[in-house]
């Protein structure tokens, strides 16, 4: 059977209904090419004047089919594929996927690799962040914000380019630590960050927090209370911003989240301004976890787990021994076996709890790989909070649960 | 939600090979309490319950699953209240029957503690639906029911969500679905398909 692209596609639009004599009722399709859905989100909201009374996202748009991708690859190659997923925080999803490969196998990666792999999830934490910032406050009204968010945020693409020569799809984390060595003026650069950083985010702050336009259009808005937010499974900003203290940094600490002093800054109100806050002191958190790491981490020592068989040999000795040369070969074409099992790694994405979900069979390709994306579970509670709200807050709300359509739909 | 809160306080700095254990529990399932509740509660349910890599894993009947995961979150000792995730995975090339398991991973916000819950569906059952237990259950059952053709009883709204809704092709995250799907593709700016390519990555049978 052969599709013919050459036909048009029917397509619902907007129809209306003569609910009474005065009333009537409008179904609005909004997205999926609307500028401020963040991607290609669709929603149908069913209006009642402005007011919504009904409203269901459509999502897939960007569905990639990434979870069958997964389990037709080996397991060190599906590393790239995890970056298409939430693109605006990919070593963020190495990470995660990374942990759960050396989970699976029983291997852990170098003290100075786990140093530096929380110094890049706090940077990408941040950057994601900041696009969340920017373009949140694009919606809302504000303009200027974005341009001095993404000022910020390319200071740290600068860092990441410095590190592995990509900025957006890094590919940076090996399982069983780094492929790649720590460039000797990285420490310098990225304490040069914490230092300008701060200039920067009371700029935003100054333009924001006590700006009236933005807290009229924040404040009781889209409100999750906490009970409601735990069933829905929210994570994230999304829940502690309506003040249930869950971060898998603190519950359950993976790397040497357990070793540093910070604190997970949690809402009261529950509503679009709480979360802005807790995304705001997170960045400031994350400032100190880097500052702390960067105080901690061995200068010298290995950044990756060459021993093991499950691990990458050394670049330099591929090239010069025969044991590592052949070692590297099977690496690469047979991969490796890890044995049968199943694990859930959890770690907190700048967006939630990512998880990943691996059943292995034994053989070099996952059997079942799951991705439990924290957006994908977030924008659930986008029909929650749009009923019963006027028609020009399902921007905000839509902005308040920081969501990435190639990680809603993968 | 203040009793919600964390009464424990933060663990102490682990040494090395131990920084992800505990937390699912003791890692002999004799002695992990919700292996007990559950045992307790419904005998007639209770299949097994598996430790690996320190994850607790309980399989239960799949026509109690909905039960045992609402006496989970309800139990005052278990509060199992965060449902993380439901999925499957289709076993057809690991065993006989049943063909697939749902997989539903709990989190316990006050104890901080996670459960993995499976249940062992064939192809045509039917599965009760979570939804009324935890409302987050819903698109994560739309999404089972659109990559893996199982079919939730009770579900509010059970259509497809990342396929379109007139998808016509199956369900792709079966074993038994080729990777590129089943038909031909004339891509725009072509005149005939993309030809097949065979994968060396053959998984052995």
């Amino acid at each position: 059977m052969v599709i013919d692209f050459s036909q048009p596609t029917p397509v619902e639009i907007s129809e209306e209904r003569q609910l009474t004599e005065s009333r009537r009722e409008m179904v609005l399709n909004m997205g999926p090419q609307h500028p401020s859905t963040h991607g290609v989100l669709r929603v149908m909201l069913t209006l009642d004047g402005e007011v919504i009374v009904n409203c269901d996202p459509i999502i897939g748009y960007l569905h990639r089919g990434i979870e069958k991708l997964g389990e037709s690859h080996r397991y060190s190659q599906f590393v790239p594929w995890t970056d298409r997923t939430d693109y605006v925080a990919a070593p963020s999803n190495n990470l995660g996927y990374v942990l759960a490969v050396e989970k699976l196998c029983g291997i852990e990666a170098p003290e100075r690799a786990q140093y530096w792999r929380m110094i890049m999830g706090e940077l990408t934490r941040i950057a994601s962040h900041l696009v969340w910032l920017g373009t949140h406050a694009l919606d809302i009204g504000a303009m200027s914000i974005s341009l001095y968010c993404f000022r910020e945020r390319e200071m740290i693409l600068d860092i990441f380019e410095k590190f592995c020569g990509a900025r957006l799809t890094t590919n940076m984390m090996e399982i069983g630590g780094f492929s790649r060595p720590i460039p000797a003026e990285l420490p310098n650069m990225v304490r040069t960050f914490l230092a300008e950083f701060p200039k920067g985010q009371r700029d935003y702050e100054e333009i924001l927090s006590k700006n009236p336009i933005w807290l009229s259009r924040t404040r009781g808005v889209g409100v999750i209370e906490p009970d409601v937010a735990v069933a829905y499974g929210l994570t994230g900003a999304c829940l502690r911003g309506s003040g249930i203290n869950y971060d898998v940094r603190k519950a359950q600490p993976y790397l040497f989240y357990d070793r540093l002093d910070f604190e997970i800054p949690l809402g009261s109100h529950g509503d679009v301004f709480d979360r802005y806050l807790v995304r705001m002191e997170e960045m400031r958190q994350a400032l100190k976890i880097i500052e702390q790491c960067l105080d901690q981490v061995p200068t010298d020592g290995p950044l990756s787990l060459h021993g093991s068989s499950y691990v990458i040999p050394p670049h330099d000795t591929v090239l010069t021994t025969a044991e590592d040369m052949q070692r590297h070969f099977i690496w690469v074409i047979k991969g490796f076996s890890p044995p049968k099992g199943e694990v859930y790694q959890a770690i907190e994405h700048s967006k939630g709890e990512l998880g990943y979900y691996i059943v292995s069979d034994g053989s070099p390709i996952p059997y079942r790989m799951r991705v439990r994306a924290p957006d994908f579970v977030n924008l659930q509670s986008l029909p929650y909070m749009a009923q019963g709200a006027m028609l020009a807050d399902v921007v905000a709300m839509i902005g308040t649960i920081d969501i990435v359509l190639g990680s809603v739909d993968r | 939600m203040a009793e919600d809160q964390p009464q424990t306080p933060m663990r102490a700095p682990l040494t090395a090979e131990s920084w992800m254990t505990g937390y699912w529990g003791p890692i002999d399932p004799e002695l992990h309490p919700a292996v007990h509740a559950v045992r307790d509660r419904f005998p007639e349910a209770f299949i097994d319950a598996v430790n690996f890599r320190d994850e607790m894993t309980i399989r239960v009947e799949c026509a109690r699953l909905r039960d045992v995961i609402e006496f989970l979150r309800d139990q005052p000792e278990q509060r199992y209240n965060l449902l993380t995730d439901v999925t499957a995975v289709d076993m057809v090339r690991l065993r006989d029957e049943p063909r697939f398991d749902i997989v539903v991973q709990l989190y316990s916000i006050p104890n901080r503690v996670r459960l993995r819950v499976k249940a062992g569906v064939d192809d045509g059952e039917t599965v009760p639906s979570l939804v009324p237990v935890h409302a987050a259950a819903n698109w994560m059952e739309r999404e089972v029911y659109d990559m893996f053709g199982i079919v939730f009883e009770d579900h509010p709204d059970l259509r497809r969500i990342l396929l379109a809704d007139d998808w016509d092709e199956g369900h792709p995250l079966r074993k038994d679905y080729p990777l590129r799907g089943f038909r031909e593709y004339v891509q725009p700016g072509f005149t005939a398909p993309a030809p097949r390519i065979r994968s060396r990555l053959r998984r052995p049978q």
